[in-house]
């Protein structure tokens, strides 16, 4: 069992998977966004 | 974090992570009970939209055919051959606005909307 | 890990306990893989949510009184990236080989004219027949067996907890995001064929496709989880 302590290595970790969850969902969200945008100038 | 939190744990999260892998697990549940509703009620629901139990699935095909390629002639062949070329190869009838980004020129189809073209042909041929 | 075996004292010795430990998740997956198989045929997916409900109930449960259990997140990633998988396959194969039966040219058809006219533009004009808007065909034959088969097989050893599971389910999961962001690049530059003539164009199709994110999901617990706990 590990130690309670959150370890520095653990903590790098967690940033750098809390911004790869940011890219993800941002990228989406953008895609999402050109095509609500599209969706309004055009008769769909 | 004291003692006792990192004992109730789950196998294999630590407690920098904990946080984290609840969240996580909620959005799995969503995603879970979401795709299940999803594939219960997607194929009742657009079969009733498009016009079934009035319809036949041939008919709801059949008028799916004559609006794709824009030809009041076509049926739709089932069973198909199993051989045959691609039901549209070749069709002439489509119509579209040509270019990089092709448009094409067929509306949405409304609400049982197929149901009374249906019963409109049929009247005019009655007559 | 330590108390919950101090609460079992009284019934027997360790090998007792991981009998036991492995007969409780044992029953608990016999719910949960026949749930499973239903849900990812779609049709039959809400007679299969009671019966892996139950076998999350029965795994918790046993959790609870004691026994080691596999944890609930890793069950959840295993069935649900495999029914994801499943529901994917189910359509695309449909579409890839039997483009011509009544079924696919009524319910393809049928939700491509309401959420994304890839599945009702120009339908079956294709020499292999199937959908015909730009690079969705490429997808498809892609996308099939790299990713969606592999990924079944993964999340298998992935809920045996196997290494080779925990590896196999983070490499086909990067396969899910590189899918995830070419497919909706693909879609968002020909969204005039995708979506003119549609009933519910933009808001439908994300609405309902947005469920299938779980390799977004899956992948910050695969990175994070303690990979001790797999083993080979």
């Amino acid at each position: 069992m590990k130690p309670p302590s959150i370890s520095e290595h653990d903590r790098r970790r967690k940033k750098a998977l809390i911004a790869l969850q940011l890219v993800c969902y941002g990228y989406l969200l953008m895609m999402f966004c050109i095509q609500l945008y599209m969706y309004s100038q055009r008769d769909w | 974090m004291n003692e006792s939190q990192s004992d109730e744990l789950p196998l294999g999260t630590t407690p920098a992570f904990a946080n984290m892998h609840k969240w996580l697990r909620r959005g799995l549940i969503v995603c879970l009970c979401a795709l299940v509703l999803e594939g219960a009620f997607t194929f009742p629901l657009l079969a009733v939209w498009y016009g079934w139990p009035t319809l036949s699935l041939q008919e709801i095909c059949t008028e799916f055919e004559r609006i794709r390629f824009s030809d009041e002639s076509r049926e739709c062949i089932y069973p198909y051959p199993l051989f045959g070329p691609a039901e549209g190869a070749g069709q002439t009838t489509a119509r579209d606005e040509w270019g990089v980004q092709p448009r094409p020129q067929y509306q949405a189809i409304e609400y049982r909307e197929l149901v009374r073209r249906v019963e409109a042909r049929r009247a005019r041929e009655n007559q | 890990m330590s108390s919950n075996t101090l609460a079992l004292g009284g019934t027997g010795n360790l090998d007792e306990h991981h009998r036991q430990s492995r007969q409780a998740q044992w029953q608990a997956d016999k719910w949960m893989m026949s749930g499973a198989l239903l849900l990812g045929t779609a049709v039959f997916g809400i007679f299969g949510l009671p019966l892996f409900l139950r076998g999350l109930w029965l795994q918790i449960r046993a959790e609870r009184s004691g026994l080691t259990m596999r944890p609930v997140i890793v069950t959840l990633i295993g069935y649900l990236v495999a029914v994801d998988a499943a529901l994917n396959t189910i359509g695309w194969a449909l579409d890839l080989v039997a483009h011509h039966t009544l079924l696919a040219r009524v319910f393809l058809m049928a939700w491509g004219n309401m959420f994304d006219a890839g599945y009702f533009w120009h339908y079956n004009e294709l020499w292999i027949g199937g959908a015909t808007a730009p690079g969705e065909k490429s997808w498809e034959i892609a996308l099939l067996p790299i990713v969606f088969s592999m990924r079944i097989a993964a999340a298998i050893g992935f809920l045996q907890m196997k290494r080779w599971g925990h590896q196999w389910l983070i490499v086909t999961c990067w396969f899910g995001v590189v899918a995830w962001a070419g497919y909706i690049a693909n879609m968002t530059l020909y969204a005039d064929v995708r979506y003119t003539g549609v009933v519910f164009p933009v808001i439908g199709w994300w609405l309902y496709d947005i469920f299938y994110i779980t390799p977004f999901l899956a992948l910050p617990y695969l990175h994070s989880v303690n990979r001790e706990i797999f083993s080979d």
